[in-house]
């Protein structure tokens, strides 16, 4: 099942949350809609699933080339993950994943033991044959969050959508449980979106990525695409951390012209040795460890800016920076973009 | 003695507030004066009086309190033999213990469609309120307050005044006749399309039960919203939209999702709207009309208070009581279950 979604505009009072949207998914793809928050990525979630009805005689979203801007959230069969989850409190993990199959109408509705057949697959599927029995409160979040995909799983949805769905679990789980949800995604090979604001959860899970501000759609494409190519400043800077070089600093550090911003990646910022063409003299601010990569904090002597860089645990140790040590910068590779672009 | 180097005096300050390192000094003493207040307030204001009713209404013994509800007319000769005085007593409870009953009868009833009524209300008026976005919500929230504001009395001289002889709703409300529920009787399909008939009418609304159970609607409608709004604020919707996603629809919804959630709000709901709509009077006492077949359970207090029964009025009390300390009861029991979903759905508890 594909989505298509065509210039579609939102806006809450004066408000606009999004303006003039159009985007694909295909099929079977697994699309993350990444941006900060009030960028619009929920709001635009909602209107695929139903939730939220976009402005009046304005775009078209259509499944599989089926126009269903007219159709009720009930009708569209999407799978819908809350950000809170949303369980139903007051029953068991069984019957909230039973839940989808015992509200059909009865012509429609799979017997009892069909549904039970059903509902232990899918426990099974996201690993949790044990608790059937057990109530939304007595599990844990990353638990509580596959119950919610069972569940959203279990009638059987054309498509997949996810409202940050790691957003209220702790780091250790999150990454476990977002490879976890790739491998599913690969398994059931069903067509899902998913919002976050976590750039690394959108590179690391994602097939494709719309990255999202201000209520427009600022780029999309894979992982890769968007983080080597980034189509503006916006996407550079949201992508990761980014030092600046402005104007003629641009020029020194070897790339653009005046009147653009140069950005670098602190792991494209390196430490050389002196001389070397279109060296910057900095001293070393603070350096601080972080695993497997070191962070030095640099001020250039020049002109007192401060920036990043990332060096390999081993060149650190090579290197043995220390607090108010004298080097020289020099930038491995840089994007250029108008200095008018405000972000 | 809250001594920090004293293990079992911190622990036990610990249980009771503060550790005992930030209890200032003489903190204990305070507490110990404002617990005595506390206590001392409570039985000098609830406690006593709520014993001095039930005291008052057993005062001429258990035989004198049945009396005040059930009083078969005594045996001429027994009556003969009597002194004067108790003999007029005796009498007196015969022609009173009936109105009483009715009383009793009359305040069920009002009860019994007010409640229902404003359960209704007050859930579909939470529902509108903590579901959905619309324009006058603030307003709407406002005149589900105004009865609370609004002395009781005023809001019976209001019905007084719609639907009086001089009236907004004059003519009508005055001559509109309707049947009293409970007259019901089978007249069999014999020259009638429509089997059942009544031997009961009323002519007009006011100084009728249909105005008693309007007036006591006005009062009551509040406590349900009320009870209901800030939990269903709190709980939101999206377990609303997960089931819709689910493909639910809204009756589905409603019973399988909200309704279990909200069920111990809406059940205190009801119990408070129950317990004023029993014990209510200004309202009521403007637009019964002081007849005696009109009186609801308060109204039949005051008139025999006013007649110098106290016993009997006590009596009448003392069934008032049990209901209020009932209510209190069944509170708070509703208030340890709503507390224990509360704990058990703290997030990450019970892992």
């Amino acid at each position: 099942m594909s989505i298509e979604v065509k210039n579609i505009t939102k806006t809450f009072g004066n408000f606009t949350a999004l303006n003039d949207v159009s985007l694909r998914i295909n099929q079977g793809e697994l699309v993350a809609l990444l941006g900060p928050s009030g960028s619009g990525k929920t709001t635009l979630l909602r209107i695929i699933a139903g939730l939220e009805v976009p402005d009046d005689g304005q775009g078209e979203i259509s499944f599989h080339d089926e126009n269903v801007v007219g159709q009720h959230v009930s009708q569209r069969k999407v799978g819908f993950v809350f950000q809170h989850y949303a369980l139903f409190k007051n029953m068991t993990v069984f019957e909230n994943v039973a839940f989808g199959l015992r509200v059909k109408p009865w012509r429609q509705r799979p017997a009892r033991s069909a549904i039970r057949d059903r509902v232990e697959h899918l426990l099974k599927l996201v690993q949790l044959e044990g608790l059937a029995k057990r109530y939304p409160q007595q599990l844990s979040g990353g638990q509580r969050q596959r119950v919610a995909l069972a569940r959203a799983l279990a009638v059987e949805p054309k498509v997949l959508l996810l409202d940050e769905p790691f957003g209220a679990l702790d780091a250790k789980v999150r990454r476990e449980l977002r490879r976890w949800l790739r491998h599913l995604h690969d398994d059931v090979g069903i067509t899902s979106v998913f919002v976050t604001h976590d750039q690394e959860e959108a590179l690391e899970v994602a097939d494709r990525i719309a990255v999202l501000n201000k209520g427009k759609i600022e780029q999309v494409g894979t992982p890769e695409n968007v983080y080597e190519h980034p189509a503006n400043a916006f996407v550079l800077q949201f992508l990761g951390n980014v030092n600046l070089f402005h104007g003629r600093h641009a020029e020194t550090a070897g790339s653009g012209a005046g009147g653009k911003t140069s950005y670098v990646r602190p792991h494209d910022v390196e430490i050389v040795a002196a001389g070397v063409d279109g060296a910057i003299a900095a001293e070393v601010e603070h350096v601080a460890f972080a695993g497997a990569t070191v962070t030095v904090t640099l001020k250039r002597l020049d002109d007192g800016t401060i920036m990043e860089a990332e060096l390999p645990r081993q060149q650190h140790l090579q290197l043995g920076l220390g607090r108010g040590q004298k080097v020289f910068v020099g930038v491995k590779e840089a994007h250029t973009f108008d200095t008018d672009y405000s972000i | 003695m809250s001594v920090p180097t004293a293990p079992v005096a911190t622990r036990a300050a610990e249980v009771r507030g503060l550790p005992s390192h930030l209890q200032q000094p003489g903190s204990k003493v305070v507490r110990w004066l404002l617990t005595a207040i506390a206590v001392l307030f409570l039985s000098a204001f609830i406690i006593w009086p709520v014993f001095q009713v039930f005291r008052g209404a057993f005062s001429k013994g258990v035989d004198a309190y049945v009396r005040t509800f059930y009083a078969p007319p005594l045996d001429p000769e027994v009556l003969e033999k009597m002194p004067r005085r108790e003999r007029v007593v005796a009498n007196n409870e015969v022609r009173q213990a009936p109105k009483t009953r009715d009383a009793i009868a009359m305040t069920a009833t009002v009860a019994l469609i007010v409640v229902p009524l404003n359960t209704v209300f007050g859930l579909a008026a939470a529902w509108a309120i903590s579901k959905f976005r619309f324009r006058g919500k603030t307003f709407l929230i406002s005149l589900i307050d105004l009865p609370f504001s609004v002395s009781p009395v005023v809001a019976g001289l209001i019905f007084v005044l719609l639907m009086g002889r001089v009236g907004i709703f004059g003519d009508w409300a005055t001559h509109i006749q309707w049947p009293w529920p409970w007259s019901a009787y089978w007249r069999g399909f014999e020259g009638h399309w429509w089997p059942i008939g009544f031997s009961n009418w009323y002519e007009g609304v006011i100084f009728t039960p249909l105005a008693t159970a309007l007036a006591s609607t006005f009062v009551t409608f509040p406590f349900v919203a009320r009870a209901l709004l800030p939990l269903m604020e709190s709980q939101g919707t999206e377990s609303e939209q997960a089931a819709i996603t689910l493909g639910a629809n809204g009756k589905q919804t409603f019973r399988r999702v909200t309704l279990p959630a909200i069920k111990w709000g809406l059940l205190y709901g009801i119990i408070l709207c129950t317990a004023r709509a029993i014990g209510e009077f200004g309202a009521v006492s403007v637009v019964s009309g002081s007849t005696d077949a009109n009186d609801t359970m308060p109204l039949r207090i005051e008139k025999i208070w006013q007649s110098y029964n106290t016993q009997q009025a006590f009596a009448v009390a003392s069934l008032l009581a049990s209901v209020s300390i009932v209510t209190l009861l069944l509170k708070v029991v509703i208030d340890r279950k709503q507390s224990e979903q509360a704990v058990v759905k703290k997030p990450g508890a019970g892992h």
